[in-house]
């Protein structure tokens, strides 16, 4: 990763990623309301709704929970850079994992109930995907030789065909990674199934404006992770990648429209015994067959 | 030379000079102009040698006129021969000497013992008394020893590390003590009804019947005992002689049996007393490993030790005394199933704590687990090793879930720490060792920091208790920082125990060491869970705390924040250490056993009896070679977590100037029926107040004691034991 692709994936991240985000976002929802019946609302409603909350008076608990979450913003778009880049798949991990945090801690300093419950169901859900995670970037390692997220390009077929289990194991953490029902218990965008507004319970106005467009910048790398599974050294991976990562949304958000809300008991348990089952049998059959 | 004399002989008179001295204030001077000495002759030691090749040294060449020091093998071997003749040499004084101590600690030991009524840690020391006869009178009195001292890089880490931020807890211990003091002074600690006191309580009690007994100020005692830690400490990191690191062990176990027993309280003597159990085990092992060690191979130093087994001929020669070490290093490192005492001696005095688990003690346990690294690797010790430490990572980092005791999370976490430490240098790569140099580091500035933060605020808001931690950063915004700081340093990236974990799996991917990594994977995801959720709460903001930090004592500020430089500064510096430091150290490693053929040669020739044998150039362990590449981190991702290490320094201080600002424009949502809005209290369907609480999670049905302790023991027990059976039977030399 040279410091010029660095910045070139940094200004194209910024810039791009909320916009697919965004129109993501909106599709999510036009979809989900037509699978429950309903005309749902414009395509651009996300937009239209940060724009709101953009303009909205300034009111909070204390200036701490905006600051917090400003640098869960900043850092969560610094992981996409790296990763865009093609730098170092674990540097991604780690700035990503502070991301996190600073959300959680953002939960934390406001003091509520509600916002706590939702802080300390968020750590659940890291203390889940995070051995998955981890064991993704170690899965990468072993089918590339190599740690950087640029590898990949050099391979002469698709990582899926290497890591079959792995991103089967992705694809499960990443219902919890995109805040998808049955594993949204943090955060979700099911009122039916919420506490108040979970971990976004005290946060209003811009604050909350920034969470949804991290969630949109976090969107784009997650399913930057999915296509790293159909890239391989040719042209014809762009498409393919493309049509596969909105398979996979689209899997996503049937599972998200077809589950409740499962309690945390089940989701860390399935999350390890999926991570530990996939990575282990993919893992063997690496070192020995290839 | 004439510096690792002065670091271990200095802090030895200053202990001496504390046990005289009474008055608070002669002691203040004391400590403070001691613990500065010793950082600068740390430091001076650092730019002495930190450029330097390692350098070894004869007692008896450099007293016996040699200027230049011992650098010269034949003008050594010379001196060395000469010794023997003339018995009063000053190497041999120094062994005499060293032997009286490790004799006398045993005797010691065995009174303490016969008085509280410990028939086991009675016969324990007993034997050990016996073997340090042996091994000195016995069967290493013949060893001729090349060289008793030495310096490389990464003494000179570790005596970085004891030197400055041993003498910094030193120092914090001048402000705690006198609070410590204060408070058992107005509340002096009751005999529990219906069981024996320790025995000074008891006789004051009877001796004073009517008033109660004011607490014998042990204060002298207690430094003087710091600082004997300290030289001990400075002992081990650079003897090569393993007799003289032996009694260096043996006296650092009787310090902390002695710390922890400081309150004589019952619950301290117990706990006092497992600790020396489990250690004394160890030294036992230590023991016994350097007895068959002069029997098989015939060498009694460090140096010949490691580059013996880093050869495959070598390696059967030595695997029973390198698996004895390693287990006397578990024993120290408290690794499972051994845990239990470092959590015992959480009832010592919070300096203690700090001292044991950052720059001594345990330290020492890993210490010598990383030196032996070149004898580890894919051969039954080495996969031992690997898998007590590891598991012992995956299960501590998931008891300290379980705790709402501060310092036991912190107990839980070094215990951990350790455990990858340990299972680093079980993979016995250069990357892996350059991890686990880091780990160690790292671990003892953010570890230090965070015991005396919980220290200083378990005095101000009495309680160490996470939950009463609390909105911390409102009552204590500094402290609540730098406590946070030191979690930081602990669990997240940019800061450095992250990055070295990081190394820690790119080295394990090199090695495809498949079992290591998952554990590290499971363990990680569990270490983010407790120190996020402690992390959050410390955090926490609501209005109209008071500020409880004004009493805090300048020595205890003087201490925190020369720790959180350190961890911070270590982290800024982190591609340069790297590159600088334990990358050159490595190499010098890797020089060293490649030359290390007649060494092994001669032991080889020994053990068969024939005397005349030079054959055989052993292929050193292969990982090992001079031309590899140390760092598992490439220099530019390195200097990416330094920049941000920055940014997140800068975050905090911004975070610490609006500290003040507590108040916001909004009131917490409490549903429509809050009262009052500070306290969380909200009308309930009685049309009465009630108080809306939220505590952590412990998940106690999940990672509770009860749950996770037994069978994290039954298995590491089974581990050590098949390793020792495997090491003897001679089976998995190198697999």
């Amino acid at each position: 990763m040279s410091l010029l692709s660095f910045f070139v994936a940094l200004v194209a991240f910024v810039v791009l990623a909320p916009v697919a985000g965004c129109l993501l976002a909106g599709a999510d929802r036009v979809i989900s309301a037509r699978l429950q019946g309903r005309v749902g609302p414009p395509l651009l409603q996300p937009w239209h709704d940060v724009r709101k909350l953009m303009a909205k008076e300034d009111r909070a608990l204390n200036g701490f929970i905006g600051f917090y979450v400003l640098l869960a913003l900043l850092f969560a778009i610094l992981a996409g850079a790296f990763f865009f880049a093609g730098g170092n798949f674990l540097l991604v991990v780690f700035v990503l994992t502070l991301s996190t945090l600073f959300f959680i801690v953002a939960a934390f300093s406001a003091r509520s109930p509600y916002a706590e419950i939702g802080a300390e169901r968020e750590i659940i859900q890291v203390a889940s995907y995070e051995p998955m995670v981890i064991l993704l970037t170690v899965s990468f390692f072993l089918a590339t030789g190599s740690f950087d997220i640029s590898a990949v390009l050099s391979r002469s077929v698709p990582l899926v065909v290497s890591l079959p289990l792995v991103f089967v194991g992705l694809l499960f953490i990443l219902t919890i990674k995109l805040r998808k029902s049955p594993f949204d218990l943090s955060y979700s965008h099911h009122a039916h199934q919420e506490l108040v507004k979970g971990i976004t319970t005290e946060m209003s106005g811009r604050t909350l404006a920034m969470v949804e467009v991290m969630h949109w910048y976090e969107n784009i790398l997650f399913l930057g992770w999915v296509a790293l599974f159909f890239a391989w050294a040719s042209p014809v991976a762009i498409p393919v990648a493309l049509v596969a990562v909105l398979l996979v949304y689209f899997l996503e958000i049937l599972i998200d429209n077809n589950f409740a809300r499962v309690k945390w008991q089940a989701m860390f348990t399935w999350s390890w015994v999926v991570t530990f089952a996939c990575c282990l049998i993919n893992a063997f059959v690496l070192i020995v067959f290839f | 030379m004439e510096i690792i004399g002065f670091l271990v002989i200095f802090p030895l008179l200053t202990a001496a000079s504390l046990l005289v001295v009474r008055s608070e204030r002669a002691r203040t001077a004391i400590v403070v102009a001691a613990a500065a000495i010793i950082m600068v002759a740390s430091l001076a030691l650092a730019v002495l040698y930190l450029p330097a090749e390692p350098v070894f040294f004869s007692l008896n060449a450099v007293l016996g006129g040699d200027s230049a020091g011992a650098t010269d093998a034949a003008s050594a071997a010379a001196s060395t021969a000469a010794s023997h003749s003339a018995a009063l040499a000053p190497a041999t004084l120094v062994t005499w000497f060293l032997t009286a101590v490790s004799a006398l600690i045993c005797l010691y030991i065995i009174v303490k013992a016969a008085r509280a009524n410990k028939p086991f840690a009675l016969f324990l020391a007993g034997l050990q008394l016996v073997l340090v006869l042996v091994l000195e009178f016995g069967v290493g009195h013949e060893v001729a020893i090349s060289y008793d001292l030495y310096i490389d890089r990464f003494s000179v880490i570790m005596a970085l590390i004891i030197g400055i931020i041993g003498s910094g807890i030193c120092i914090y211990a001048l402000g705690y003590m006198r609070d410590f003091q204060h408070h058992a002074e107005a509340h002096p600690a009751r005999p529990v009804p219906g069981s024996p006191d320790a025995p000074a309580l008891a006789t004051a009690a009877a001796g004073t019947p009517a008033a109660p007994a004011r607490p014998q100020d042990r204060r002298p005692l207690f430094f003087a005992l710091m600082f004997l830690f300290l030289s001990a400490m400075f002992l081990i990191v650079f003897a090569n002689n393993l007799s003289w690191l032996l009694s260096g062990w043996e006296v650092t176990t009787v310090c902390s049996f002695a710390l922890i027993g400081y309150t004589r309280t019952r619950e301290a003597s117990d706990n006092a007393f497992r600790q020396i159990v489990m250690n004394l085990a160890g030294g036992l092992a230590f023991c016994v490993g350097l007895i068959i060690l002069v029997g098989s191979a015939g060498v009694l130093e460090l140096d010949k030790l490691i580059a013996i087994g880093s050869t495959a001929e070598g390696l059967p020669l030595v695997a029973l005394p390198v698996m004895l070490v390693a287990f006397a290093g578990f024993t120290k490192a408290a690794q499972m199933p051994f845990q239990s005492w470092l959590l015992g001696a959480m009832v010592a005095p919070t300096p203690t704590s700090a001292l044991l688990h950052s720059s001594t003690m345990v330290k020492a346990g890993v210490f010598i687990l990383i030196k032996l690294a070149p004898t580890f690797g894919w051969n039954a010790s080495g996969m031992t090793v690997v898998l007590v430490g590891g598991l012992t990572f995956l299960f501590c980092s998931g008891l300290a879930i379980s705790q709402s005791n501060a310092k036991r999370v912190l107990a839980y976490s070094t215990v951990a720490n350790l455990g990858l430490i340990v299972a680093c240098a079980g993979v016995g790569t250069p990357e892996a060792v350059w991890a686990a140099i880091f780990l160690l580091l790292f671990h003892a500035a953010a570890k230090s920091l965070l015991f005396c933060c919980v220290g200083t605020a378990e005095h101000h808001i009495g309680s160490r208790d996470i939950e009463d931690m609390d909105q911390l950063f409102v009552r204590m915004p500094r402290l609540a920082l730098l406590m946070a700081l030191g979690m930081l340093a602990m669990f997240i990236a940019p800061f450095g125990m992250l990055v070295s974990k990081w190394a820690t799996i790119v080295s394990l991917v090199d090695t495809g060491n498949i079992t290591l990594l998952f554990i590290l994977a499971f363990g990680s995801a569990l270490t983010f869970m407790f120190w996020a959720k402690w992390l959050g709460k410390v955090l926490a903001v609501a209005q109209g705390g008071a500020n409880l930090e004004k009493t805090v004592h300048p020595s205890e500020w003087f201490a925190l924040a020369l720790m959180a430089v350190l961890s911070v500064g270590c982290s800024l510096g982190f591609p340069w250490l790297s590159q600088l430091v334990v990358e050159p150290y490595l190499g010098g490693v890797a020089a060293a056993l490649g030359d290390a053929a007649p060494i092994t040669a001669a032991a080889l020739a020994a053990a068969a009896g024939d005397a005349s044998a030079t054959i055989g150039s052993p292929a050193t362990n292969s990982a090992w070679s001079p031309t590899a590449d140390f760092a598992a981190i490439s220099f530019d991702n390195l200097l990416i977590m330094a920049l941000l290490a920055a940014v997140l320094l800068l975050v905090l201080l911004f975070v610490l100037l609006q500290s003040r600002r507590t108040t916001g424009n909004d009131t917490v949502y409490l549903s429509g029926v809050g009262r009052d809005f500070e306290k969380r209290d909200f009308i309930n369907s009685l049309s009465g107040t009630s108080s809306a609480e939220q505590r952590n999670w412990y998940m106690q049905a999940w990672f509770g004691e009860s749950v996770l302790t037994p069978v994290a023991n039954i298995v590491c027990i089974a581990i050590v034991i098949i390793g020792f059976a495997l090491v003897y039977l001679g089976i998995g030399g190198v697999l």
